[in-house]
C-alpha cells in the first residue's frame, strides 16, 4: 500500500510547521534551557520529514537517518546542559542576555 | 489568484492536495501576528489569549482546507489530525510558556504526539525509541537542570533578575523571519513540487517498519555509521562530565545580586514584619 502524494504533503507540512515554531522560539526566548528545548522541537520537525519520505519511498533510509538524528540530539542535550550548568554557576542566571559581551 | 505566483512549470492546474499560495501567505501572516501576541511580553494575559485563539483558528482553517482537498481516506487520517494538532499546539506552548518547567512538559507532549505520527508511518521502532530517548532521558535531564537552576536562581519571581522568562527578545522580527521561512516551505510543498514518484516497495515492504528489518538494514549497509554514532555518543558523555564537573570561582557581585545572606551582618537584618533592627536578639556586650 503505497502512500499518496497528498498524504505526504500533510506530513511535510507538519514537519515544516514544527521547524518554524522551534526557530521562532530559539530567536525569541531568553532562557538558555528553553532555547535548547526549541532546538529539540526543530529536531522533531526534521524527524517527521525523514520518516514521511522514507515511508513514501518505501525505504528504510529515513528511519536509519532518524536514529542518527536521535544520537546527535542526545549528545547535543548532554553537552548543552553541561555548558548551561557551568554558565549558571558563573552568573547565577539563565538569561542569555547576561552573556551579551560574547558577541563579536 | 494563482497568477500572482506563477509556478515553475507554468501549469495552471494545481497538483493533488495543493493549496493556493495566496491563502498560505495570508495564513502565515495571521499566524505570525498571533505568535507575536502569544509570546511572553509586556502585554496583558487577555491579549496573549487572543493571540492563542488566532493561532488555533489558523490551524483549524488549514486543516479544513486540507480535508477539503480530499486527501483523507480511511480512519488513519483521524489519528493523523489528532496527533498533528497535539504536536503543533503543544510546540507553540513550549515556546510561549512563562515557566521553563511547563515548557519541558509541553515538549514531552510534542514528543509523544510525534511518536504517534511515527506509528502511523509504520515506524514503530522509531516511535518506541523516540519515547524512550526523548521522554525518558532527554526531558528528564532538562527537568533536572531546570530544578537545579530554579533552586537558587530567582527565575520564578518577577524581580529584576528574574523577568527574562517573561519578556521575549525581538518577537516581531523573529516571527517575521520564522513565518517567512514557514510560508516558503509550505508554498514549495503545496504548490511547486511534484515529488519523485513512490518507488516500488522492496520485497516485504509492507512490513518495513518492523524492528527486525530496520536492524538488518542498519547492521548491513550502515554498520560504519552506526559505530561512529556510538563513538560520538561516548565522546559527548565524557565531554559533558568533564565540562559540568569543573569548579568555577564564584563572582562576588553575583552573590550580592542573589541576596545571599551569608555576607550580611545579622544585626542589621530587620525583625520580620517591622523595621526594627535585630539589636535585641544580639545584645552588645
Amino acid at each position: 500500500m503505497a502512500m499518496s502524494e497528498a498524504v505526504l504533503r500533510q506530513y511535510l507540512a507538519v514537519g515544516a510547521i514544527l521547524f518554524a515554531i522551534g526557530l521562532i522560539g530559539f530567536m525569541t526566548r531568553r532562557n538558555l534551557i528553553v532555547l535548547f528545548l526549541s532546538t529539540e522541537v526543530m529536531f522533531q520537525g526534521v524527524a517527521v520529514n525523514f520518516i514521511a519520505f522514507g515511508r513514501y519511498h518505501g525505504s528504510l533510509e529515513g528511519q536509519a537517518f532518524v536514529i542518527f538524528l536521535l544520537v546527535i540530539a542526545a549528545a547535543e542535550a548532554a553537552l548543552a546542559l553541561g555548558l548551561i550548568v557551568q554558565l549558571f554557576r558563573r552568573r547565577h542566571t539563565l538569561d542569555a542576555e547576561s552573556w551579551r559581551e560574547l558577541k563579536g | 489568484m494563482l497568477a500572482v505566483f506563477p509556478t515553475f512549470a507554468g501549469a495552471p492546474t494545481l497538483a493533488a492536495g495543493a493549496i493556493p499560495p495566496v491563502l498560505v501567505l495570508a495564513m502565515c501572516v495571521v499566524a505570525g501576528v498571533g505568535t507575536v501576541l502569544v509570546l511572553p511580553g509586556r502585554h496583558e494575559r487577555s491579549v496573549r489569549k487572543i493571540g492563542g485563539g488566532a493561532l488555533l483558528c489558523v490551524f483549524l482553517i488549514f486543516a479544513a482546507l486540507l480535508i477539503r482537498q480530499g486527501a483523507m481516506k480511511g480512519a488513519g487520517q483521524v489519528y493523523f489530525w489528532l496527533f498533528a494538532a497535539i504536536a503543533i499546539l503543544s510546540a507553540v506552548r513550549v515556546i510561549s510558556h512563562d515557566k521553563p518547567v511547563y515548557s519541558a512538559l509541553y515538549f514531552l507532549l510534542t514528543v509523544v504526539a510525534t511518536a504517534g505520527l511515527f506509528v502511523l508511518l509504520w515506524a514503530e521502532f522509531m516511535a518506541a525509541a523516540l519515547v524512550l530517548i526523548y521522554a525518558g532521558a532527554i526531558v528528564a535531564t532538562y527537568v533536572f537542570v531546570i530544578m537545579l537552576a530554579q533552586q537558587t536562581g530567582n527565575a520564578g519571581r518577577a524581580t529584576e533578575g528574574g523577568d527574562y522568562d517573561r519578556i521575549s527578545r525581538e518577537p516581531i522580527a523573529a516571527c517575521a523571519v520564522g513565518f517567512t521561512l514557514m510560508g516558503l516551505i509550505l508554498f514549495v510543498i503545496f504548490d511547486m513540487v511534484s515529488f519523485v514518484g513512490p518507488t516500488k516497495l522492496a520485497k516485504g515492504g509492507e512490513a518495513q517498519g518492523t524492528a527486525q528489518r530496520l536492524g538488518e538494514h542498519l547492521f548491513t549497509s550502515q554498520v560504519v555509521s552506526l559505530e561512529m554514532a556510538a563513538v560520538i555518543l561516548a565522546m559527548a558523555v565524557v565531554g559533558a562530565v568533564v565540562i559540568a564537573g569543573r569548579k568555577v570561582a564564584e563572582p562576588a557581585p553575583a552573590r550580592e545580586a542573589t541576596g545571599d545572606v551569608r555576607d550580611v551582618d545579622p544585626k542589621q537584618v530587620p525583625v520580620y514584619g517591622t523595621d526594627e533592627r535585630r539589636t535585641k536578639a544580639y545584645p552588645e556586650k
